[in-house]
């Protein structure tokens, strides 16, 4: 027994690592992985990084072609909007605004539909019907009509748009943490605490919700790049970022009038969206291969 | 005074479709320091008379439709739950029958013990780990100051086997409730688990209610057996009458069909029940076994019998001995 228990060093490693391994071997979820790294850099150093202020006007340098294009200079790598202001510039602190979007909204999302997900999932009744009747109304309005529908109560700004995309992210979270908490709930573990004289809410929060993790990772991944592209909407129809604020949405709907004179002012911020949202959902399903025991090979 | 009496016990399940009564009318006492072997197959309620034991049955669909469980002297079916808080994992705690599955796959062995005995005693971190160490000492972990931090991955059945019963044990309970313990391991496991867990109630003088389908597994461990069928207690006795002097029907049944080594040489078939446990849906009428009993007559399908005392100690529910 105690040669048994010298022979063990085969899974010393935390499985952490393990699923940190085959994430980073995974070539989707590197790549995701890589441009998440390029916008969260962008995102922390903008104040670094950024070669001029992202909201000074600059009469004499109105709409400049990005460096690559006849007329485009060093001074604006990727050319100047209709005042002026440096695009490359306003990307790099876009990209902190649309990271906050996507922190806040599926921190609320995550919050409170894990909460309701796993009360209604542990207790079942009427309390999870109660509980998942108002998810399926939730669902069954065009999310993004619904998250106009908030932000039209609460006012437009960038701070309501994430609160009216948090909401609106609710029930996605909700369901897949009731699944998963229908299901560990089962387990004999769950027995074993309730038999060792743990409370209901200790069970849920301490012994389940931990096994319910990793749907619920990847799910806050691919919400994260929904989040951002739902706040791009929200501000190009005006009802998130207001101006100057450099979101990428709101330089889109700005560049809108000027797209047969200077196709870069909106094409730009519209390529930052799509890498940035594509990163998420990369990662996304990176992650999936990694923490699915069911996808394990 | 027993430790645990329970008086006509009686557990329904109400479903779709009807209701089930699990436990019909269970009596069992257990006194302090023994082991009370419950038998039966599967379905026969044993489980469920555990889980009533633990307040932890279902609800709904499970109602406990009658009778008491006096546990040193209160009813705990007249606590609050959390009264039965309290009680749980402290003054009885439970063994599972799946080691692989009835620990935490998330936390390392070490955090799920550590946490019952912060849940009833008032321990920080530290102290709590030395104990758990200590506990993990007593039920033969090696190196456990190691595997403490273990996860269940990482264990052997045996040794989660173990880090369960360190978990029912850490807090020095009055009775140990054992639901098949030793089923989902190999035989030679199964021997030392069965060792640890008389020597251990030999060194904390806890009760243990044993809940096992294999008489072989309670000739070593029980002083007392209950043998249920169908919701109903067969027959009671200590666990010598049971194996040298059987007198219900389907206790008898049930010792001829364990295979006896070397018997096979002599060319006797191994003895079995004819028949199915019925479904308790649709019990017959009468006896519950009366539809498979060798010696059953004309009043076994009529009526129900009742509990007979034979002699002191050993009761039977049998027309054949009324």
């Amino acid at each position: 027994m105690i040669a048994l228990a010298k022979n063990r060093n085969i899974e010393d490693r935390h499985p952490f690592w393990d699923q940190a391994e085959k994430l980073v071997k995974n070539k989707t979820g590197l790549a995701g992985l890589i441009i998440i790294a390029v916008v969260v850099l962008s995102a922390l150093l903008a104040p670094w990084i950024s070669p001029h202020d992202p909201i000074e006007n600059s009469l004499y340098d109105q709409l400049k072609p990005p460096v690559f294009l006849p007329g485009g200079t060093w001074k604006n790598i990727l050319g100047t909007d209709d005042l002026g202001r440096d695009i490359l510039s306003r990307l790099i602190w876009g990209a902190r605004l649309s990271l906050m979007v996507g922190v806040l909204s599926v921190g609320i999302a995550f919050m409170i539909g894990s909460l309701l997900g796993a009360v209604a999932g542990y207790f079942k009744g009427w309390i999870d019907n109660l509980i998942m009747r108002i998810m399926d109304i939730i669902l069954a309005f065009p999310h993004i009509l619904l998250a106009i529908v908030i932000v039209a109560y609460l006012g437009p700004g960038l701070k309501n748009a994430m609160i009216a995309i948090g909401i609106i992210t609710i029930p996605r979270f909700a369901r897949i943490v009731r699944a998963s908490v229908l299901e560990e709930y089962e387990k004999d573990y769950v027995m074993a605490s309730r038999a060792a004289g743990a409370k209901d809410l200790r069970i849920i929060f301490s012994s389940i919700f931990p096994n319910c993790l990793a749907p619920i990772i990847i799910q806050a991944s691919l919400g994260f790049g929904s989040a951002i592209l739902d706040a791009a909407g929200l501000s190009f129809l005006g009802l998130g970022a207001q101006p100057p604020t450099p979101e990428w949405g709101a330089m889109i709907a700005m560049g809108r009038q000027l797209i047969l004179r200077a196709w870069w002012v909106m094409t730009l911020p519209g390529i930052a969206i799509l890498f940035g949202v594509l990163g998420f959902n990369l990662l996304g399903d990176g992650l999936r291969d990694a923490l699915d025991p069911r996808l394990r090979d | 005074m027993a430790l645990l009496e329970i008086n006509n016990l009686t557990v329904e399940f109400h479903i779709r479709g009807g209701v089930v009564t699990a436990v019909d009318n269970v009596s069992l006492a257990i006194e302090p320091g023994q082991t009370l072997g419950l038998v039966g197959e599967s379905g026969c309620g044993k489980s469920v008379t555990a889980s009533s034991i633990m307040g932890l049955v279902p609800s709904p669909p499970g109602v406990i439709a009658g009778g008491e469980i006096f546990f040193e002297g209160e009813d705990l079916l007249k606590y609050s739950e959390k009264q039965m808080r309290k009680i749980r994992g402290n003054m009885i705690s439970m063994i599972f029958q799946e080691p692989m599955t009835s620990l935490n796959p998330v936390f390392p062995v070490g955090d799920q013990v550590s946490e019952v005995i912060r849940l009833h005693e008032k321990l920080d971190r530290s102290q709590a780990r030395q104990k758990v160490i200590d506990v993990f000492k007593q039920v033969g972990i090696p190196a456990p100051e190691t595997r403490i931090d273990d996860y269940p991955h990482q264990m052997s059945g045996g040794m989660r086997q173990r880090v369960m019963i360190a978990m029912a044990l850490a807090c020095s309970p009055r009775l140990m409730i054992a639901d098949e313990p030793t089923t989902a391991l190999d035989v030679t496991i199964q021997a030392q688990i069965l060792e640890l867990m008389n020597r251990l109630k030999r060194e904390t003088g806890a009760s243990i209610l044993f809940i096992t389908h294999d008489l072989g597994v309670i000739a070593e461990m029980a002083q007392q057996v209950a043998v249920m069928y169908a919701g109903k207690v067969m027959e009671a006795a200590d666990v010598e009458t049971i194996y040298e002097n059987p007198k219900h029907p389907y206790t008898v049944g049930l010792l001829s069909s364990i295979p006896v080594l070397g018997r096979g040489k002599e060319k006797h078939r191994l003895e079995t029940i004819p028949g199915v446990v019925p479904s308790l849906f649709n019990l017959p009428q009468g006896c519950r076994f009366s539809e498979r009993c060798p010696d059953v007559f004309d009043k076994c399908r009529k009526e129900n019998p009742e509990m007979i005392d034979l002699s002191p100690g050993h009761k039977v529910r049998c027309f054949k001995y009324a």
